[in-house]
């Protein structure tokens, strides 16, 4: 099956580039330079920001459903129109998440249309599930590498900067637009927090 | 609007003294037929045989005034003439024709006699025929109330037949034979020896001479079309994009507007700021319009996202902003000051409660909107000497006084184009739209404006079904359903729906009852009061109406009663059933379901039993209860509507039916905060989809005399069926739509 | 900007974030799809991009430029019907038939995709395109129809 790939309508703002990759700076720590506290203390913000339901409700088990949440919903309730992401994630197998989410930058502006980023929409691998999973395990999950897609301390500051250049999921999780909540705090903040934490050492909460 | 208000007046004096003289035939037969509109346009050659059919030398034309909302109305409407004119599909063309006085609808009036359906007594009769007439002195021509079957039954395959004869007898006339000797087919009259007259030759020869009436109808033995599969006329045109719905419509030099009225439903704007929407891509001009604001641009997205950029600070509801409060002020409403009537009052209910114990229950019907899948919109062009508007609406002959109304023309001066409606399920009943594509186009006359409503305007400005609750108390001895005390408060749909026409229901409103009071079961103590709720938001007609909520309440507390006393739902109604084509269509789906038998672990199987628009439906639903929710296996459908035009198109309707009951009943409903409809896309009021939606079985009883519409009557048993069989799966009660409040669905 | 529609270039002069759907509809007279929800909630708007039925109202035009875009008018026509036209036609599936444009649409590309797909695979595949009438039986009917003509074609 031949999948519609669309290019990003709009090059990400040049002001950006003077400021790093995806227009965020990265910082810097010396060695030793976060303690374990701060560490937990940046973990806790970035907890805030994986377990909003805009992060969780696309980070769902094999063979479940995406979720969709907000002011109509009294919980978060399963995806409409009997939607499943299949083993490929994208939908590839019966109706592909593209018949709807289409792939693109421009902003998001419509409430309740589906949602769209530059990145082809899917949902995240299936060892990735956080959706009902406590913040703590989250924390553990994302630290190990055979959970957390192979990566690193710096892989995972680089998946975030990657996500910015490319407009992808954490971007959108943050900036949603459309009226809809964003997961707390804005990219650079993210990105900070996840320095400091991996700085620190990627201390968890027990 | 003075005019309208004085015939109102005059035809309830007529209709009041009619019932109370015993003379209802008589004020029936006061009125006289009104002038046929199709002898006024007709060019040379041309003749009018009836209001119903018209032909040329270059074709026929078949006049189909109920509006085609999906349920199939022209085809069927075609299919009676065309049977008695023996006309083949194909040989003749559909049109919608003019709105008038002449295509009055006798049957819409009928069904809103307070009379139980089974109760043949003189004074229902006369009743009938009197609320008929009231109809027809109004010159209203609606399209509703599930009648378009019954009101076109007899009359059109009269003016079929008459039509017939008539081209027989100009035949006859023109080549020098007896008319006996003539037969027709296919669209001619055949001459002893073979030869075929087409009937658009006979056009000028027909309109020469007097129409022959009186013409009795053929015996069913000899019917083509009547009963026989066939493909109806639009299917081809609708399976290939090429249906042309009001929405579709195109003008030279048109321009598109889109509009934003007080989501409050309250005074409109009391401030806005339009510069940011002016300054907009191809936006024409602001319009302010009553209620709101509109944009008009030159592409309706562009008039969308225009109208969207305007800032407007709305006036506050005239109802409470809160959906809490909405409730609180229904349970008010069981009060004496609120009592609308009491429809009902078989034996004595207090004194049989008084010493029983006293089984009780309460219910909540929400409300929903109708959201068809063509969202409202209208064509208008106004001139200083004319205006032509292009809508689907379901009260045609109003359209045109809507119009007037607003462009200062006389109603005379304004040309209605019926068009294809994609769905409307009573949502075509408002004028808002009318209106307000009225207004836009006044305000730019000269040049063609098509209004499009976005969904979330349509959503917001959607009169729901009214809300309501139901208190019951009941009690059982022996085995047996002994008394049953149904009190039910619901806001007055009719009253709302008609407050915007300009016109006033006095007495009480039938439909806040419908389907609750006229059960046929003979409970020896039977009480139904209905209470109506003030002040809430405005409602109307939702398909199936004030039996949507109260078939639910009523069919839900009798099962709560049968199980209490240890009876089966089938037999207790069998036991109880007073009226024959309940007891036929109740054993009928006995039949199909295999009533009785065991359904299997996790399974349940739920019966519900609800009359609504004179026809009797049961139901049985069945499901099975999974981890991932309840899923609706199968539902098996009987009704009794006598003669079944089509069984294609009734069957597609009764499905249909039953998947709006289920869906809505599952998960929609509207909920207000701050004023505002909450639910603004289908997200949020999704109704069912494709993948919840169950084998559905349908059977016709046809004992009924003549033929009835069934666009409606499956709609109110799917709720009450689908809680009985969750019930019997899972042990849980439902007593509040919708459901998943309360459970999860597959 | 440039847009294949149907086989043919078609012309129209827009903003890069105007949808599809409107494009189709109001600049090049395409009227077959429809507008329902605008929000991807309905399927009306359903049409063909580079062969993935995609909802026109999502897609803004400055990504559709340069695709191949086939609407219902190009799929069949009246005289020369789809199969899965023809399916639709024989199940007489339609009531209103405002949604059925988008119904047909979804139900060639499953088709496409999967020629014989299962009671499971067809409610997977069409609970995204919503009908108030409620045909859900007859469309389960003709998908499965559709499918044998394709087969035997």
């Amino acid at each position: 099956m031949r999948l519609l790939r669309l290019l990003p309508l709009v090059v990400l703002a040049g002001a950006a580039l003077a400021e790093g990759p995806g227009g965020l700076t990265v910082p810097a720590f010396a060695d030793g330079s976060v303690s374990e506290a701060e560490g937990l203390e940046a973990w806790a913000r970035i907890e805030a920001v994986l377990t909003h339901p805009r992060c969780v409700n696309c980070h769902v088990e094999s063979g479940a459903p995406p979720m969709w949440s907000g002011p109509e919903f009294e919980t978060a309730v399963p995806h409409g129109m009997n939607i499943q992401g299949g083993e490929s994630r994208i939908g590839a197998e019966l109706l592909p998440c593209q018949s709807c989410h289409v792939t693109s930058t421009l902003p998001n502006e419509v409430p309740h249309a589906a949602p769209h980023a530059g990145m082809d929409w899917r949902l995240a691998p299936p060892e990735f599930v956080w959706f009902d999973v406590p913040g703590p395990a989250i924390c553990t999950q994302l630290r190990d590498p055979e959970r957390n897609g192979g990566r690193d301390g710096p892989a995972l500051i680089e998946h975030i900067t990657h996500d910015a250049e490319e407009q992808g999921f954490i971007t959108w999780g943050l900036d949603p637009g459309a009226g809809r909540e964003p997961a707390p705090g804005d990219l650079q903040a993210h990105l900070d927090d996840t320095a400091a934490w991996v700085a620190a050492g990627m201390p968890c909460p027990e | 609007m003075g005019r309208v208000r004085t015939i109102t007046r005059r035809t309830l004096l007529v209709g009041s003294a009619a019932i109370a003289g015993g003379v209802a035939f008589g004020a029936y037969r006061l009125l006289t037929d009104p002038a046929n509109p199709l002898r006024d346009d007709l060019g040379a050659g041309e003749a009018a045989l009836t209001p119903w059919v018209k032909i040329t030398g270059e074709g026929i034309t078949l006049i189909t005034p109920h509006t085609d909302l999906g349920q199939g109305a022209y085809h069927m409407q075609a299919a009676l003439i065309a049977e008695e004119m023996d006309l083949a599909l194909g040989q003749f063309t559909v049109d919608p024709g003019p709105p008038a006085p002449a295509y009055y609808n006798t049957a819409m009036g009928g069904e809103m006699a307070p009379f139980r359906s089974n109760d043949d007594r003189f004074r229902a009769e006369a009743a009938r025929h009197v609320f008929a007439g009231i109809t027809k002195l109004i010159g209203l021509m609606g399209t509703g109330g599930s009648s378009s079957v019954p009101d076109s039954f007899d009359k059109l395959r009269q003016a079929g037949a008459t039509a017939r004869e008539t081209l027989k007898a100009a035949a006859a006339q023109v080549h020098g034979l007896a008319v006996a000797d003539l037969a027709t087919e296919a669209g001619a009259v055949i001459l002893p020896d073979g030869t075929r007259v087409p009937y658009t030759g006979l056009a000028g020869a027909a309109a020469a001479i007097a129409p022959v009436t009186d013409v009795p109808l053929r015996d069913p033995s000899e019917w083509r079309l009547i009963g026989q599969p066939m493909q109806r006329l639009d299917i081809v045109a609708k399976s290939t994009g090429t249906q042309a719905y009001g929405i579709d419509l195109r003008l030279e030099g048109m321009v598109h507007a889109a509009v934003r009225t007080n989501p409050r439903r309250g005074d409109g704007m009391r401030r806005f700021d339009a510069e940011a929407a002016r300054a907009m891509p191809g936006v024409i001009e602001v319009v302010e319009v009553t209620g709101g604001i509109a944009v008009v641009a030159n592409n309706t997205w562009r008039a969308f996202r225009a109208v969207e950029a305007i800032e407007i600070d709305w006036a506050d509801a005239p109802y409470p902003a809160e959906q809490a409060d909405h409730w609180a002020a229904v349970e008010a409403a069981f009060d004496p000051d609120f009592l609308d009537a009491t429809w009902r009052a078989d034996g004595d209910v207090v004194t049989a409660l008084g010493g029983a114990e006293v089984i009780e229950a309460e219910y909540r019907a929400p409300y929903v909107a109708h959201q068809p899948l063509e969202p409202l919109n209208a064509v208008a062009l106004v001139t200083d000497e004319a205006v032509d508007i292009w809508v689907s609406h379901q009260f045609q002959s109003f359209v045109a006084r809507q119009v007037a109304g607003v462009t200062g023309h006389s109603a005379d001066q304004v040309r209605y184009h019926q068009q294809y409606a994609g769905g409307s399920f009573g949502h075509r009943l408002e004028w808002d739209n009318v209106r307000l594509c009225a207004e836009i186009a006044n305000a730019m006359r000269g040049t063609p404006v098509k209004l499009t409503y976005t969904r979330e305007e349509d959503f917001a400005q959607d009169y729901p079904r009214q809300i309501g609750m139901a208190r019951g108390r009941g009690a059982v001895a022996d085995g047996r359903v002994q008394a049953l005390d149904l009190s039910v408060a619901n806001v007055s749909p009719m009253r709302s729906q008609v407050s915007r026409m300009g016109l006033s229901a006095p007495g009480p409103d039938l439909q806040i009852a419908a389907g609750g009071w006229n059960q046929p079961f003979a409970i020896p103590h039977f009480r139904y009061r209905a209470y109506a709720v003030p002040g809430l938001a405005p409602v109307s007609s939702w398909r199936s109406v004030g039996a949507s909520s109260q078939g639910f309440f009523a069919s839900a507390f009798l099962d709560e009663l049968i199980h209490a006393a240890g009876a089966d739902p089938l037999e207790e109604r069998l036991r109880l059933c007073d009226w024959d084509l309940a007891r036929g269509v109740l054993e009928s789906v006995a039949d199909m379901s295999d009533w009785g038998t065991d359904p299997g672990p996790g399974r349940g199987r739920g019966l519900a039993f609800v009359e609504s628009f004179g026809v009797p439906v049961a139901e049985v639903v069945e499901v099975t209860a999974t981890e991932a929710g309840i899923r609706i296996d199968r539902v098996h459908v009987a009704v009794d509507v006598g003669t079944v035009v089509d069984p294609v198109t009734f069957e597609n309707q009764v499905q249909g039916g039953v998947v709006w009951g289920l869906g809505h009943a599952m998960n929609c409903q509207i909920t207000y905060a701050g004023g505002v409809a909450q639910q603004s896309n289908y997200h949020a009021h999704a109704g069912m989809r494709l993948n919840q939606c169950p084998e559905i079985f349908v059977r016709n009883v046809g004992a009924a005399l003549g033929a009835k519409g069934v666009g409606e009557p499956p709609v109110p048993p799917a709720a009450p069926a689908l809680a009985a069989a969750i019930f019997d799966a899972t042990g849980q009660r439902l007593r509040e739509m919708p459901f998943d409040k309360h459970v999860r669905f597959v | 900007m440039q847009f294949t529609v149907n086989g043919q270039t078609r012309e129209a002069e827009v903003e890069p974030d105007m949808p599809l759907l409107w494009v189709l509809r109001d600049e090049l007279g395409l009227t077959g799809t429809k507008y329902g929800c605008g929000v991807a909630q309905c399927g009306a708007c359903t049409v063909h991009v580079d062969g993935l039925a995609v909802r026109s109202c999502q897609l803004p035009a400055g990504a559709a430029e340069g695709a191949e875009i086939v609407t219902i008018e190009g799929l069949g026509t009246p005289d020369a019907p789809h199969a899965v036209q023809q399916a639709w036609i024989e199940a007489q599936v339609a009531q209103c038939g405002y949604c059925q444009s988008g119904q047909i649409m979804q139900a060639a590309w499953l088709l496409k995709s999967n020629p014989t797909p299962t009671d499971e695979e067809i409610d997977a595949v069409m609970s995204g395109n919503l009908c108030r009438c409620g045909t859900y039986p007859r469309i389960r009917a003709a998908v499965h129809a559709a499918a044998t003509k394709l087969r035997e074609a």
